[in-house]
């Protein structure tokens, strides 16, 4: 390991950064004061489409603080690389690393290994109602379909922090939408078990915010799309998709704001308003 | 389909892993609704002893009081307050009405449910002796 | 023989994904190969800061101007995914207060717009700042989601023709004689291997561009260079929010949705595949939000996340001698025996396009046509459409 006080050589111009900054690993790091590193169990569900599934049994070293996701890319890492899995940001914007986790559906990324018992194995299983590709990946395409026929605009009015004045030279603060499209809730809606069809929470929230806000989209086509048998009328409530929803979105909530709104539509043209 | 094996079945809706309140409501809806839609029939099939004559609607009738019948019946209305509650409970929920209540919600009914259950099979056991 | 040349880019990060969009503009056949997810290599686990420039101004003019220009780029060609609330640059202490006017001359030179705004103001647009900070300087500052910035280079250059392979692992290079004509690669979902042939050979692994020079027997002295981020549940601000000094840890916060990224640190790896993270960084990362934004860990710790970022210890020189670029790295192996393999490397995710217009323009003369580039002007796909 280089010393603290060796100089980078040549290192590109842009980065430029001090001795004391490209230093050795921390002092945590040394074998006199390991920090407490439980060892975990995890059951991964492995296998290809066409032969049964299984869950094999790994067991992984670190500390309570990581995630889910970091034990998950250590055993890939050092115990078995034709393991399949999906991640790209370990912050919860890109979705990906969903999963069901001892049967509930969560972000890898966000789970931390301190809410489980290290003595109790943690069963880690792909999401439902994708088609599956093997090991704990899933097909996301069905869903990333149907939220481009929504057409939902990824950036949004911020509501968070409108009581502000706004810099000079911006005109609106402007956030990305709650949705990461990370299938959490198409996997938990039973509904979605037994329609192929069905939009599913997450296009049906969409909906709804593009009319709430509509940035370009059309809301009769939207309406269209929602006032649908396999539409806003095929969820039964179940609540299933606001409960495991990683990111605020609520598409229980949004849901039933849709259906009042097409409620409301439909009696207003009902009584002699314009289409 | 060998792409797609457990993950989506038609009776996925069934599958209660990982699922909490507001799935086991969902599950125990569709169960009491086929519950009912059986008993209907039943119960029009079972009419047509009227067609029949007094002795056969009589003789009928002796078997209903009959205490395992009777707890038949308490069955039937367990099925049906649940069903009737939750669908109060969906149906606001569905209109977006109380979600962040959801699971409250639904002990409440299931509360409500046995609560009337139980009262409603004390007082057939009191009128029928 | 050339009218659609083959090039394989290995590496679906904001590198390769770049550069298979400007390869397939140029009418280039192209294939992606990609190990694992898209970005999930180095990209992905990003800061997400679309630079200003302001960081770079002081200590390397040309990164700072090539930042602001490509910030300026990418708001063009991918307006619906960006949060665009600009930054600020603030001084906690007088130190950093000394180092304010020189910070406003050195991005005035780099053509940044930075304005300096009474404290006053900055509090008020950003009531969770430090209360005793002496200075704020405004800057262009912006905010992209990694993953769908991959997506959408990856979209527009699958609609034109381009094939992505995800899941797909080179494991070595297959050679003509001193010229690599393809690569072996690892299908890991079917469990097979197969060779894709290639008139050329892009390397835009990050981090593991040297494990990939390798195979084909060429070295590329990547330092796997790791930092720590901690994303917290609360978004504390609207603005990106810096510290006015000389880049060191943790001294910036860029906020998403509603979270907030405290970053970075940086030290050496010996293995980009998986970094444990140490928990001294965390309390220097939390101690240095706190400085910034006091109460920033009430929010609760959401995520905690390293990865490596790609520091290169040479610098690639074209056959002439030339250096071949000074803010990221572009290799032609020719230089080094190995006809038919570029590798490009190093650089940041808001330089992405530049880098790769550089890898292009590199491909096109390695392969002897002249094609200009068009990604500057040509509007990005919508990211879903990658999944069409």
């Amino acid at each position: 390991m280089p010393d603290a006080g060796d100089a980078p050589t040549l290192l590109p111009g842009f980065l430029r950064l001090d001795p004391f900054e490209v230093g050795v690993a921390p002092a945590a790091g040394t074998k006199q004061e390991e920090p407490i590193m439980p060892t975990w169990q995890l059951h991964l569900l492995r296998g290809r489409p066409g032969s049964s599934p299984r869950l094999e049994s790994y067991r992984v070293e670190l500390p309570a603080e990581a995630y889910l996701i970091d034990a998950v890319e250590k055993i890939w890492a050092e115990q078995d690389r034709s393991l399949l899995f999906r991640h790209a940001c370990h912050h919860a914007s890109c979705g990906a690393c969903g999963v069901r986790v001892n049967g509930r559906e969560r972000l890898m990324c966000i789970t931390p290994l301190r809410e489980f018992n290290p003595e109790r194995p943690i069963r880690v299983e792909p999401l439902r109602h994708f088609p599956w590709l093997g090991d704990l990946l899933v097909d996301v395409a069905p869903m990333m379909r149907r939220m481009a026929a929504v057409g939902l605009v990824l950036v949004r009015r911020d509501e968070l922090t409108a009581d502000r004045p706004l810099p000079e030279g911006v005109e609106q603060g402007t956030r990305f939408e709650d949705c990461i499209e990370c299938g959490l809730c198409l996997s938990a809606c039973p509904v979605m078990a037994a329609d192929d069809a069905y939009l599913g929470p997450a296009a049906l929230a969409a909906i709804e915010r593009m009319l709430a806000e509509p940035r370009g989209g059309d809301p009769v086509r939207l309406r269209t799309l929602a006032d649908d048998p396999h539409g806003v009328w095929r969820c039964h409530s179940a609540m299933e998709c606001t409960a495991v929803c990683p990111s605020h979105v609520d598409p229980a909530s949004a849901i039933g704001r849709l259906r009042r709104h097409l409620i409301r539509e439909k009696l207003r043209r009902w009584m002699g308003g314009n289409p | 389909m060998t792409g797609e094996p457990r993950w989506k079945r038609a009776s996925g809706w069934a599958d209660l892993r990982g699922r909490r309140e507001g799935g086991l409501a969902f599950l125990l809806m569709r169960l009491t609704g086929i519950g009912l839609v059986a008993y209907l029939f039943l119960h029009l099939y079972t009419l047509r002893l009227l067609a029949q004559g007094p002795e056969a609607w009589d003789a009928f009738i002796a078997v209903a009081k009959s205490p395992p019948f009777l707890a038949l019946d308490g069955i039937l209305i367990l099925g049906l307050l649940y069903h009737a509650l939750n669908g109060v409970r969906v149906t606001l929920l569905g209109l977006g009405i109380g979600v962040p209540h959801q699971a409250r919600l639904f002990w409440g009914v299931l509360a409500l449910t046995l609560l009337l259950t139980g009262a409603a099979v004390y007082a057939i056991f009191s009128i029928t002796g | 023989m050339m009218a659609h040349a083959h090039v394989v880019v290995i590496g679906a990060g904001s590198t390769g994904a770049a550069t298979a969009h400007d390869l397939a503009l140029r009418g280039f056949r192209v294939t992606v190969v990609e190990r694992g997810e898209i970005a999930s290599g180095t990209s992905g686990r990003n800061h997400c800061l679309l630079h200003s420039g302001g960081r770079y101004a002081m200590r390397d003019p040309e990164s700072a101007r090539e930042c602001i220009e490509e910030n300026m780029i990418l708001r063009r060609i991918m307006p619906e995914a960006l949060e665009l609330n600009d930054g600020l640059f603030v001084a906690l202490d007088e130190a950093d207060l000394a180092l304010k006017e020189r910070f406003l001359e050195a991005c005035e030179e780099c053509g940044i717009p930075a304005r300096e705004i009474p404290v006053k103001q900055a509090l008020a647009m950003e009531p969770h700042l430090n209360p005793n900070i002496r200075a704020a300087v405004q800057v262009p500052d912006g905010v992209f989601e990694p993953f769908r910035f991959c997506l959408a280079f990856l979209a527009t250059a699958k609609h034109n023709g381009a094939t992505i392979l995800t899941y797909t692992e080179v494991v070595d290079f297959v050679f003509q004689g001193r010229t690599v004509a393809g690569v072996r690669v690892w299908d890991r979902r079917r469990g097979e291997e197969r060779v894709i042939g290639a008139d050329l050979v892009v390397n835009a692994a990050g981090p593991w561009a040297g494990k990939i020079a390798a195979m084909a027997g060429v070295d590329v002295p990547v330092i796997p260079t790791a930092g720590v981020m901690i994303s917290i549940g609360r978004r504390w601000t609207r603005m990106v929010i810096n510290r006015l000094h000389m880049p060191g840890d943790g001294d910036i916060i860029v906020p998403q949705r509603r979270t907030a990224i405290i970053g970075t640190t940086s030290w050496r790896v010996e293995d980009p595949d998986f970094i444990p993270i140490p928990e001294d960084h965390v309390r220097l990362l939390l101690d240095c939000a706190e400085r910034l934004v006091p109460g920033y860990t009430q929010g609760g710790i959401r995520g905690i996340f390293a990865v490596a970022r790609p520091l290169v210890g040479r610098r690639g020189v074209a056959l002439d001698g030339r250096e071949l670029s000074r803010t990221f790295e572009c290799f032609d192996h020719a230089v080094d025996g190995v006809e038919g393999f570029i590798t490009i490397t190093g650089g940041k995710m808001t330089t992405a396009r530049a880098m790769a217009e550089k890898a292009a323009d590199v491909v096109c003369a390695k392969l002897g046509r002249e094609i200009p580039c068009r990604t500057r002007e040509t509007p990005l796909r919508s990211y879903r459409d990658f999944f069409d």
